[in-house]
């Protein structure tokens, strides 16, 4: 606040509703340079006084929880007693990188991603791809293939764990009249996470493919005429024309696809209370978001959740990095 | 931008133009014609696979338990049931002994937190925006700079250290619960961003035309900033509405110990686990859940497709 140089002094202010003045009024115009830029007094306090609020609230819940998780991952802080925290130093990592509970969420998250995310960039691709044909019915094929979004991930999750019930669900139901074997446990240790991927991939398609089909409507339709009358055919086409135009899309749907994969929890969270436990012990469908959750907050050990979660923020912006280093390369 | 989920006849691509007369209508040739009825074929069983949950869903919330679990292994499990039993599960759920009259506890409560969370949302990050976008203050170079480093750090943001700030500042207890809850909600770095990319198209001479006539800058604000930009305002309150609406986690984990303070979505656990089960009260408490969602999706796609396309910009 060194160089504050008042340029007109003594001019009192006026009240902001107080206008009738035809020209800019002088208090609003009273001026002073900080940092060898000008500001106008007026702005100055309208500009804090109207961003306070979010500036407040973006400290408390944006800023510091993040200094909060940083700091934490170095102490003993246990959630129920958080004032006799203390510094534990490297602790908590030492144990995080032992711990096979860590292992098996990071493997089954992983595992998670890598069917998940391709499974659904290639089916909201592909409804995409059909729906772009001129076809008839066109908009019912796209709300039919859209509507899954429409339920929130606690509904699906609900709503599947009731249709793959191992009692009395809808699919044992249908197995049974097809004289097959009764009482398939589609959420117990076999099947719990392929479920959990088939579920996700059918409510989350129809919204990438809503993305890829505007992708696809900004394609000039000449530089398809032109092609074809240059004698290349669909496959060519295909792969030169509207492969290269809705390589962006793809990158930025793949991108936000991914951190989304990452961070599973709610449907392992309500389809499989207990983990899927298999017979060793062995969760099969605890994830890396839910494995951080539950140290944290169910046991309370705030600290080592921390270290996790900085652990499993490495590791993501690791991931981040790589692959828009890719992407760069492909552009 | 036009609606992509409703907009009739898409230009597909290669498709014949039969107006102008560059290519003429193609010939039904046999191999056309199966081609055809093979597309047909494959879009009307993929229309089935993403459907059918959904209508099993709405049509087995319209029957009683008993009916429910006859007609389980039947292909009648697919179709509505007798006609006087299609509110009786929609009925328990408001009224019966299992659920104590909660339910209507739990929508009211999910109505109140969305319409305090979009209210809030809209003030504080347009507010931000404004300051941002057309206000010279010391400090708002670096604002700017640190929320597009959030929005393009992609930080593991648990809601474990939310849960450590929200219970050193005392909002856990009991009473002030509904407060943690809904204060973390309302600042949004992404949404201050699409405020801010929004007010700086807008000409700065409307502004001065306003301030001449001795408009405040809130005055300017509220009277010309708003007006003009119905339009981001609508796309971040639904795109907020919907959030807020299917949120899940974070209230499950607050709210745990209190039923009647408990959002739908919340809530769908209690109906789910619910002694006797009824799945046929499940399926009208998850219909009931859904059904705003869907009314949002169906009359204001316009601003959901300006949000969707407004991300990929990012």
């Amino acid at each position: 606040m060194s160089t504050v140089d008042m340029e007109e002094t003594g001019v009192p202010a006026p009240a902001p509703e107080n206008g009738n003045a035809a020209k800019p009024r002088p208090g609003a115009n009273r001026k002073f340079r900080l940092f060898g830029k000008e500001y106008r007094v007026f702005d100055v306090l309208t500009g804090f006084a109207v961003i306070a609020p979010a500036l407040i609230l973006g400290a408390i819940f944006v800023i510091a929880p993040m200094f909060i998780s940083l700091s934490y991952a170095f102490t003993d802080a246990d959630l129920f007693a958080l004032n006799t925290a203390k510094w534990n130093n490297f602790a908590n990592f030492a144990s995080v990188f032992t711990d096979p509970k860590m292992w098996n969420a990071l493997g089954n998250t992983c595992l998670f991603v890598v069917l998940a995310v391709p499974l659904q960039l290639g089916v909201a691709l592909g409804l995409a791809l059909l729906l772009n044909k001129d076809v008839k019915c066109n908009t019912f094929f796209r709300w039919a293939y859209f509507c899954p979004v429409m339920l929130s991930l606690a509904v699906t999750s609900f709503l599947w764990m009731n249709l793959l019930n191992e009692q009395e669900g809808l699919f044992n139901g249908l197995l049974m009249s097809l004289g097959m074997k009764k009482n398939q446990n589609f959420l117990g240790s076999d099947y719990g996470m392929f479920s959990i991927i088939v579920v996700s991939v059918w409510q989350g398609a129809g919204y990438q493919m809503l993305i890829f089909l505007s992708g696809l409507k900004n394609i000039e339709p000449a530089l398809y005429e032109a092609a074809s009358l240059d004698g290349a055919n669909k496959w060519q086409q295909f792969v030169h024309i509207t492969l290269p135009a809705i390589l962006p899309t793809t990158s930025f749907v793949l991108v936000t696809m991914l951190i989304g994969a990452f961070r599973l929890i709610t449907q392992p969270m309500i389809m499989t209370p207990q983990g899927a436990a298999d017979v060793t012990g062995r969760e099969t469908t605890s994830t890396m978001s839910w494995y951080i959750y539950q140290q944290g907050l169910i046991s309370g050990k705030v600290g080592y959740s921390s270290a996790i979660a900085l652990v499993y923020t490495v590791f993501l912006a690791a991931i981040a990095l790589t692959l828009r280093k890719v992407m760069d390369v492909k552009d | 931008m036009e609606e992509v989920l409703s907009a009739e006849g898409t230009q597909a691509a290669p498709a014949a133009s039969p107006e102008n007369g560059v290519k003429p209508r193609k010939k039904w040739t046999a191999k056309r014609v199966t081609l055809r009825v093979l597309l047909y074929l494959g879009m009307s069983v993929l229309a089935l696979l993403f459907l059918f949950p959904v209508w099993w869903m709405v049509v087995n919330s319209m029957k009683s338990y008993p009916e429910l679990q006859e007609q389980l292994s039947s292909l009648r499990t697919f179709l509505p049931g007798n006609i006087t039993h299609w509110f009786t599960s929609y009925g328990n759920l408001f009224t019966s002994e299992a659920m104590s009259g909660t339910m209507w506890r739990a929508v009211l409560n999910s109505i109140f937190y969305c319409a305090v969370t979009v209210t809030g949302v809209l003030l504080v990050n347009s507010l931000a925006a404004y300051a941002l976008s057309r206000l010279k203050f010391p400090g708002a170079g670096v604002i700017t700079t640190i929320i597009l480093l959030l929005i393009l750090v992609p930080v593991e943001t648990s809601i474990v250290p939310q849960i450590v700030i929200l219970s050193r500042l005392g909002l856990l207890l009991p009473g002030t619960r509904i407060l943690g809850y809904l204060l973390p909600g309302f600042v949004s770095p992404f949404y201050i961003f699409m405020f801010r990319s929004y007010f700086v198209g807008i000409p700065k001479e409307i502004e001065e035309a306003a301030e001449i006539d001795g408009a405040g800058k809130f005055r300017t604000f509220f009277v010309m900033i708003i007006p003009l930009s119905k339009a981001i305002f609508a796309t971040v309150a639904i795109f907020t509405f919907m959030g807020a609406w299917n949120d899940y986690v974070f209230p499950q984990y607050i709210f745990s110990a209190n039923v009647e303070l408990m959002p739908l979505q919340v809530f769908l656990q209690q109906v789910n686990k619910a002694v006797p089960k009824d799945t046929a009260m499940v399926m009208a408490a998850l219909t009931i859940s859904t059904i705003p969602i869907a009314i949002v999706y169906i009359f204001c796609q316009r601003y959901i497709v300006e949000g969707v396309s407004f991300s990929g910009l990012k």
